[in-house]
């Protein structure tokens, strides 16, 4: 899939740069590929498991999403239910025991993408008119009036209670049931590696160059033969075809599907995962639903406000890091290239060990304000960064204070250090060394 | 097709042209005929409703009343990505480009539907010969090769204009529409210009909307001027030069301020 015309000989600077741009390279395929194979070797426990299935459905609802987002400039705010209804009607389909008996389980994924985008084609036929404000709002209202639906079309959506079905019914593959985890896990592996494929190739289809193009100026696009309406409604078919997909494996991974898999919660989480990743990369969601879901799952272990944390992770992204983490790394292309990066290893390990001391002082006045007002009257005690101490007290809430105060003090101190060496490595300012 | 581009159809004929915003009436009674592979250029005062005329010949705005036709064919109604893909093509007369995508990209684009590509999402851009072929002839045309993988929004201003007449052509239109494909341009910018037009556009159909005196006498074979919406003269660059009502109405003032 490699381009064969890319050189590296300086003469011929138009094939040279064509590394770059459109072109697709197999490597980071393979290492994906190679990584998903291994992980259940590295993290065996049922536990981790769970959560790397959590994570690749995100990933793909992530990337889906991005399609919309990143790639149209179009922002849903009611994307939940493409993926929840292509999740309920594969939870119906288990549940038609003749079909599904017939119908190997690795299969059903397609059926789930089938659903997803028939819902999108059928909503995106009035809500691709436009793009802005008005797609946002159909979107939302959209979505709001599907979520409120699952209460009262029980039979699809089963109300409060949800529907759930039985994976293991379907015909099996090669001896294999999915009784197990694993072999669950390596189910979502695949069709997470085959869908990312196939929405990476979409973006390199004359259709996905033009959404780029319809979201960069419509107008343009419109005098260069293309409706901007049907190329907004492409995408968002397709991206509701993915949606669904990823709705199918949760219907598959967890067997149950509620209203929670269709409301503006679900919408709203995914909007931030894929805005924390980046969604000028396409490599953007796949990094935010990562981190996403540790903060949810492992940090929600320790503490019970996983949510601020995590809220204050996406307000600082939005704030100071627009193209999100995926913008950050690629931030250091330049510098990488030209072989300098080593110049700021030293000033990022003198600002952000500080900054991170600061960040977790804060967190910890944060925790024991939280403890002071909601522990049960009488336990002052509370135990945090393996130390035990009594949260009224004073000592605890000085040091914090301290601590964060000195902490942020010295990343300040550094910043400009830090400053420097970045225009250094980007060969900004003069070389001296 | 090739019937109706017979040499006796013009390329866009306008018959009673009308277009009132609200009760501003901006273009009052248009006739122009405008013949196959012909360079027309269209000059006149500020707010004599030029670009309004673009708008409505490429589709931008619907008529108030009158005919539009572009090679004998109606165009009523029709939405500018139909125009287009009837073969007629527009610039823009505030420079309107992909910026962040590269300028290769950009012409990329404006190749995509007149190549067959429409609404594919089973061809890979990047493995399309013809479209990449199709793009580095045309970035050749326009000396941007150098700057073919840069962001289309870095360009220079020139570069940019440049880029735009690029993607304009791009589509392989025989009608091209120009809107003041010089202003804001040096002297010498403006002379590179206008030979990168009279270039690109060999063969076509050109329709140009000017201010610079010099590119419309030295680029067009026909010229009409438009003022208060209304077409007071059209004929051969001499014949307009030479018309005592567009002297008084327009080309007086500059010629004046020429000497």
């Amino acid at each position: 899939m490699t381009d064969q015309q890319i050189t590296t000989d300086p003469a011929k600077p138009a094939q040279r740069m064509r590394a770059g741009g459109t072109t697709v390279t197999l490597m980071p395929w393979i290492l994906a590929g190679l990584v998903l194979l291994v992980l259940p070797f590295i993290f065996q426990s049922n536990s981790a498991l769970t959560i790397m299935n959590k994570m690749s459905i995100t990933i793909i609802f992530a990337l889906a999403y991005n399609m919309l987002l990143g790639q149209g400039g179009m922002l849903s705010f009611g994307h939940a239910v493409y993926m929840g209804v292509g999740g309920f009607a594969c939870v119906h389909i288990m549940n038609a025991s003749e079909f599904f008996s017939m119908l190997p389980l690795p299969l059903l994924p397609i059926f789930g993408g089938l659903f997803g985008m028939g819902l999108a084609m059928i909503v995106g036929s009035f809500s691709t008119r436009k793009a802005g404000t008005v797609f946002a709002m159909i979107s939302l209202g959209v979505g709001e009036l599907i979520a409120a639906c699952s209460l009262i079309f029980v039979a699809f959506f089963g109300g409060e209670e949800g529907v759930s079905g039985d994976r293991t019914y379907a015909l099996p593959l090669f001896g294999i049931e999915f009784l197990r985890q694993i072999e669950v896990y390596y189910l979502v592996a695949f069709w997470l590696m085959l869908s990312a494929i196939l929405m990476f190739l979409f973006s390199r289809t004359p259709i996905g160059r033009m959404a780029n193009a319809v979201r960069d100026n419509p107008e343009r696009a419109e005098f260069l033969g293309y409706s901007a309406r049907w190329v907004r409604f492409y995408s968002f078919t397709a991206s509701g075809f993915f949606a669904g997909i990823a709705g199918a494996m949760f219907a598959i991974n967890y067997e149950i599907l509620t209203e929670e898999n269709l409301n503006l919660v679900t919408s709203g989480t995914i909007l931030l995962v894929t805005f924390l990743g980046g969604v000028g990369f396409f490599f953007g969601p796949i990094i935010g639903a990562v981190v996403f879901t540790l903060v949810q799952t492992v940090l929600s272990l320790q503490t019970d406000l996983w949510a601020i944390y995590a809220g204050a992770l996406f307000v600082a992204t939005v704030m100071f890091f627009p193209g999100g983490l995926a913008g950050l790394i690629m931030m250091h292309g330049p510098a990488a290239k030209l072989g300098k990066l080593h110049y700021l290893v030293l000033p990022y390990l003198k600002t952000l060990i500080p900054a991170g001391i600061g960040i977790l002082g804060v967190c910890a006045l944060v925790e024991m304000t939280f403890h002071v007002r909601h522990a049960s009257i009488g336990s002052n005690e509370m135990t945090l960064f393996w130390t035990t101490f009594d949260s009224h007290s004073l000592m605890p809430w000085a040091v914090a204070v301290a601590v964060s105060v000195v902490a942020f003090w010295i990343m300040r101190r550094n910043l400009p250090e830090l400053v420097a060496a970045w225009h250094q490595a980007n060969g900004v300012a003069k070389d001296k060394l | 097709m090739n019937a109706m581009r017979d040499m006796h159809i013009p390329a866009l004929q306008i018959e009673g042209l009308k277009k009132s915003f609200g009760k501003a009436e901006i273009i009052n009674g248009i006739d122009l005929s405008i013949g196959k592979s012909e360079r027309h250029a269209i000059i006149g005062p500020n707010g004599a409703g030029k670009s309004t005329l673009f708008n409505l010949i490429t589709g931008r705005f619907p008529a108030t009343s009158g005919k539009i036709s572009l090679h004998g064919r109606d165009l009523a109604g029709m939405a500018p990505y139909q125009i287009n893909r009837l073969g007629l093509s527009r610039s823009f007369q505030i420079t309107n480009i992909f910026p962040k995508m590269t300028v290769f990209e950009n012409l990329r684009c404006a190749l995509l539907w007149s190549k067959g590509y429409r609404y594919s999402f089973w061809h890979l851009v990047s493995k399309a010969s013809d479209l990449t072929e199709g793009a580095e002839a045309i970035l050749e045309q326009i000396n941007l090769t150098s700057r073919r993988d840069l962001p289309a929004g870095v360009l220079s201003y020139a570069e940019q204009r440049a880029l735009e007449i690029g993607i304009t052509i791009g589509g392989g239109a025989d009608v091209i529409m120009l809107d003041e494909p010089t202003a804001g341009m040096s002297n010498t910018e403006t002379d590179y210009i206008v030979e990168l037009i009279r270039k690109v556009t060999e063969g076509k159909t050109l329709i140009v909307v000017e201010h610079d005196m010099g590119v419309v006498f030295g680029l067009a074979d026909r010229i009409s001027v438009l003022v208060y919406g209304t077409i007071i003269a059209t004929g051969r660059p001499e014949e307009v030069r030479g018309n005592p009502k567009v002297q008084e109405a327009y080309l007086g003032a500059a010629l004046e301020a020429e000497h």
